[in-house]
């Protein structure tokens, strides 16, 4: 009796496959990482008197285990009007890149963004309150002067303004929380809504 | 030889039927003449024909896992029908398969068996999520549809999966990775407890599970199945349907044909809809084959296809969202019953080749197996813009395996195997993902040899055997700057096993072995970078520096492997109304890799915990119980406990997602047939899980958050384990199961009706990732259908 199929067949076809399924081919290649953030910039420009005030959050090591490091205190004027705009920076590009301005494509994403902020109670008298970041289980949310909006008319929250307090404050925080809310943001979305893309705690001073 | 009676006339023929003591028919059960050195396989409807024998006395030997074989005398005068009753088996004392084919399973293991009517009842199910039902079997879950199994406490990559005798290969390497296969292919599904398979290679420190198709057909006449399987919860539907036969002029020549489809929306607990928790299945195979007298070829290939949503209220971006969603009930984001499947989701393909020939000559039986098995894995996120249409992660596993094994009849009672394995993974990052890779492309070679001596002396079954592996790892991956990085790393080691069965009556027997296995660390626990779906923390590879995370040489940092040594004793008894199983084991790992915490650390997203893989020797000590007892003939009791206590001994603390012990009670009650209405059944089943007392203590992520803005790393120097939360209480499921066959002339119809958690009872089950999101799912009614002709 004879093998429908030889025993040596399979065994060479075996062979034939390890060989060119085990061919290795060059280097990988490297993927775009166009939404990482490290670099933070918050920018409070004064409408009177007082001097632009820039504080920066960097993040050493990505996804590594440094914290991130924030060059300094936020210094601002009592009563004093400020527009705050924000700037997210990708640094694994070179600037000029598409992919390093990354506060371009949350505005041009601006309905599934928003930017949420907190801050101590008696910092502003515009806005009052602190803030608009809320725990889950609260229910009262303060409001935030947003400059700017979405396509749908919802803000977005890279320009905000402000208005510093007649009393001040020291070493108090500053928060500034990036949602990402795509079919969730609406008029009735808080920040416990989506994901978060960003999330940093500045101390604050106003005097 | 046969006397022969009636020399003249060769032209009878037995017709015979393989019944289970409910009178089910038992496909792919094998027969076996022995005085002809011929044998058969039973087709859908449990029926086999020998056609043109002689007159004269015969030995049938009749076989099917999970029940005891039966040698049936006959004097052939005229053709005969015959019909046989096979008693199941818990565990199997005999040879199981045609003796040409490998056996899948020793006799001196301890392992339970999936086959029959207690397959027949978890049909529809998932493969893990079927397998719960074998004692010391458990799952590691993350949602209701990802079910990886967990074998006395151990799982992943500590677990092999034998599917139709290949090593299966998929991407183990996640907590929410479950095993591809598509449960139908099998007529068996077998767990061995032991660590003793020498046969298949390393990483089987907790046991094996193995997926049995039955034996192809050397029939010429088709037959099949259809089965057709409703649900409440989900609103889901399977079909699976599966056609064989032999080829007509070639006697030995056989095929199958099998599909199943699947389709489930969200599904529901007592109280809210489980928002994106559908999924989708699509699985086929096709296998020919050609067994005659001593040899044999087949060829084998599967698709399997996936794509399951993973709970929308499970999204986590930062540890303060996660603390939202742990808060949250219903989950965030709840929304009315949908079959739609969005972000995040995950969607995998495995398609398996495989190529098997066997010979037998005289005493030597050699075989031969080449597999290649190609998965595929994408995971969706929900991310920016029109980032979301590409997968966060994504990866192409190539594997090659062949196996080839001399097995020697060495005399009457004592056979030697001796063999090789070898393996070539080719693992490639899916391009287009726009984020670093969470584990690095890498190509393997692994060989090894084995060496397994079987022989009875007096009462005394042995096993006994060796094995060397060698496993070398060439890694290319990118760092946390996205820079190019490359590594070699090689691994070897020793296996070895003795175990012994005592036959200490004709009721009952003793089992014990004592196996050490070992295995190398993968991949994704030497490399591994970042976060993964739906973990609120960052995890970090054996070879990464603590400090600055670069990417260790090699040849610096001394790895050990992972070494179990697991000692399983097992005590069975038959005795008349009472049956009894009773196993302890205990598996001591060495240089167990496990994600420990260790720090706390700020990002553009706010506060992380982060992990490290880290080695530390880890216990896990236990027992099982199965107990039967049958009052009356048609009502049986059923009673199986699982007991499980783990450790990280080094670290004198409790490892997280054991099993808890739980405690099972059934009945079953078996209505006498009313005429063409056969075998219609009533069961009950009450099922106590506990609460996991021995969990790893509480840290909320609220107090890590704060003390981390005050400055405070409440992990930097106290490293034992911890959760967010506490684990959930226990719970009592309910569940009901009623049946009845219809035959109608050739072909026969089943109809089956189950309740699980038939009280609709809210409960969090501590081995499932869902547990911090949501309740565990509710009530769920299914009807299931099957016609085989």
């Amino acid at each position: 009796m004879k093998l429908p199929v030889k025993i040596s067949q399979p065994l060479l076809l075996t062979a034939i496959l390890f060989i060119n399924i085990a061919c290795q081919n060059g280097d990988p290649i490297p993927e775009n990482i166009p939404e990482f953030i490290t670099k933070v910039v918050l920018t409070f420009s004064p409408e009177g008197s007082g001097s632009i005030i820039k504080v920066t959050a960097t993040d050493p090591d990505g996804g590594g285990v440094q914290d991130i490091k924030v060059d300094g205190p936020i210094n601002l004027l009592k009563n004093n009007n400020y527009t705050l705009s924000l700037a997210l920076i990708n640094e694994l590009y070179k600037p000029g890149d598409d992919d390093y301005d990354v506060t371009e494509a949350i505005k041009k994403e601006g309905e599934e963004h928003q930017f949420f902020f907190s801050f101590s109670e008696g910092a502003f008298s515009s806005p009052i309150g602190a803030g608009n970041i809320k725990d889950y289980s609260s229910a009262i949310v303060g409001s935030i002067n947003y400059l700017d909006k979405d396509l749908e008319g919802l803000p977005i929250g890279i320009e905000t303004s402000w208005i510093t307090s007649n009393t001040g404050v020291s070493s108090k925080s500053f928060r500034v929380l990036l949602k990402h809310q795509p079919a969730i943001k609406s008029s009735s979305s808080t920040s416990t809504d989506g994901e978060s893309d960003l999330d940093i705690l500045f101390e604050l001073n106003v005097n | 030889m046969p006397s022969l009676v009636a020399q003249d006339n060769c032209k009878l023929t037995v017709i015979g039927k393989v019944l289970d003591e409910s009178k089910n028919p038992l496909p792919g059960a094998t027969v076996f003449i022995t005085e002809l050195n011929l044998g058969k396989v039973t087709d859908q409807n449990g029926v086999y024909t020998f056609s043109d024998l002689c007159g004269g006395n015969y030995i049938f030997e009749i076989k099917f896992l999970g029940f005891e074989s039966q040698r049936v005398s006959i004097q052939l005068i005229k053709s005969e029908n015959l019909e046989t009753i096979l008693h199941e088996e818990d565990r199997i004392l005999t040879e199981i398969v045609i003796s040409d084919h490998r056996d899948p399973v020793e006799k001196t293991s301890t392992f339970g068996a999936l086959s029959g009517k207690a397959l027949e009842d978890v049909r529809g199910k998932s493969l893990g999520e079927s397998l719960q039902s074998i004692t010391g079997v458990t799952t590691i879950q993350s949602g209701p549809a990802i079910f990886k199994p967990v074998i006395h406490g151990v799982h992943s990559q500590r677990i092999l999966i034998l599917n139709n005798g290949v090593r299966q290969e998929g991407q183990q390497w996640g907590a929410e990775h479950a095993p591809e296969i598509d449960p139908f292919i099998a007529s068996n599904l077998v767990v061995v407890k032991d660590a003793g398979a020498l046969k298949y290679g390393t990483d089987a420190l907790g046991g094996v599970v193995i997926v049995l198709p039955a034996e192809l057909p050397t029939d010429q006449q088709i037959g099949g199945q259809m089965q057709v399987i409703g649900s409440s919860n989900g609103r889901a539907g399977v079909m699976s349907g599966m056609l064989e036969g032999g080829i007509s002029k070639h006697t030995g020549w056989g095929w199958r044909i099998q599909g199943t489809a699947k389709r489930s929306g969200d599904l529901h607990t007592r109280d809210y809809n489980l928002s994106n928790t559908g999924y989708e299945e699509l699985n086929y195979s096709a296998s020919t084959g050609y067994h005659k007298e001593g040899k044999g070829v087949e060829f084998y290939y599967s698709h399997f296809n996936t794509t399951i949503g993973i709970l929308r209220g499970s999204v986590v971006g930062s540890s303060e969202d996660l603390v939202n969603a742990l808060e949250s009930e219903p989950p965030q984001n709840t929304k009315p019953f949908s079959y739609q499947i969005d972000q995040p989701r995950q969607s995998v393909t495995h398609d398996l080749l495989k190529l098997t020939s066997h010979l037998r000559k005289g005493i030597n039986l050699f075989h031969v197996q080449y597999g290649l098995q190609i998965n595929n894995r994408k995971e969706f996120d929900l991310r920016r813009g029109e980032l979301a249409a590409f997968p966060a992660l994504g990866y192409k596993l190539y594997t090659n395996t062949i196996d080839t094994e001399w097995e020697r009849t060495e005399g009457k009672s004592h056979i030697r195997s001796i063999g090789f394995n070898g393996m070539i993974q080719d693992n490639n990052k899916i391009d287009g993902t726009q984020n670093i890779p969470f584990i690095p492309n890498y190509v393997s070679y692994s060989v090894g040899l084995f060496w397994v001596e079987k022989f009875s002396k007096g009462l005394w079954d042995w096993e006994m055997g060796a094995r060397y592996d060698f496993k070398y790892y060439d890694i290319v991956g990118f760092d946390y700057k996205n820079e190019l990085y490359r590594s070699n790393l090689n691994f070897n080691n020793v296996s070895a096993s003795v175990a012994g069965t005592f036959k200490i009556n004709a009721n009952s027997s003793l089992t014990t072995s004592l196996g050490s296995s070992w295995r190398p660390p993968s991949v994704s626990e030497l490399y591994s970078l970042g976060t993964h779906q739906s973990a609120a923390a960052i995890e970090y590879g054996l070879m990464l520096d603590k400090l600055t995370n670069e990417v260790l040489v090699a040849s610096e940092v001394k790895l050990n492997v992972e070494q179990a040594v697991k000692w399983v004793s097992t005590y069975q008894i038959h005795k008349g109304k009472f049956s009894a199983e009773i196993s302890g084991y205990l598996n001591y790992i060495f240089n167990y890799i496990y994600l420990r915490p260790k720090g706390v650390t700020i990002s553009t997203r706010g506060v992380f915990p982060y992990f490290r893989y880290t080695q530390s020797d880890a216990s896990f000590l236990g027992a099982d119980f199965s107990l039967g007892y049958a009052p009356r003939k048609n009502l049986n009791l059923m009673s199986k406990i699982s007991l499980l206590r783990a450790k990280d001994e080094s670290n004198d603390d409790y490892l997280i997602f054991i099993p808890s012990n739980r405690y099972e009670v059934s009945m079953r009650y078996d209505i006498p047939n009313l005429e063409s209405w056969m075998n219609p059944y009533l069961e009950i089943r009450e099922k106590f899980v506990s609460k996991q007392n021995r969990a790893p203590r509480v840290i909320s992520l609220r107090q890590i958050i704060d003390a981390k803005e005050k400055g405070d790393d409440l992990l930097e120097n106290d490293y034992q384990n911890f959760d967010f939360v506490d684990s959930p209480n226990g719970y009592f499921l309910t569940s009901l199961s009623a049946g009845i066959s219809r035959s109608m002339g050739k072909s026969k119809m089943d109809i089956r009706v189950t309740a699980d958690n038939l009280t609709n009872t809210a409960y969090r089950e501590y081995t499932n990732r869902l547990r911090y999101y949501a309740d565990d799912i509710g009530r769920n009614i299914s009807i299931a259908l099957k016609y085989i002709f």
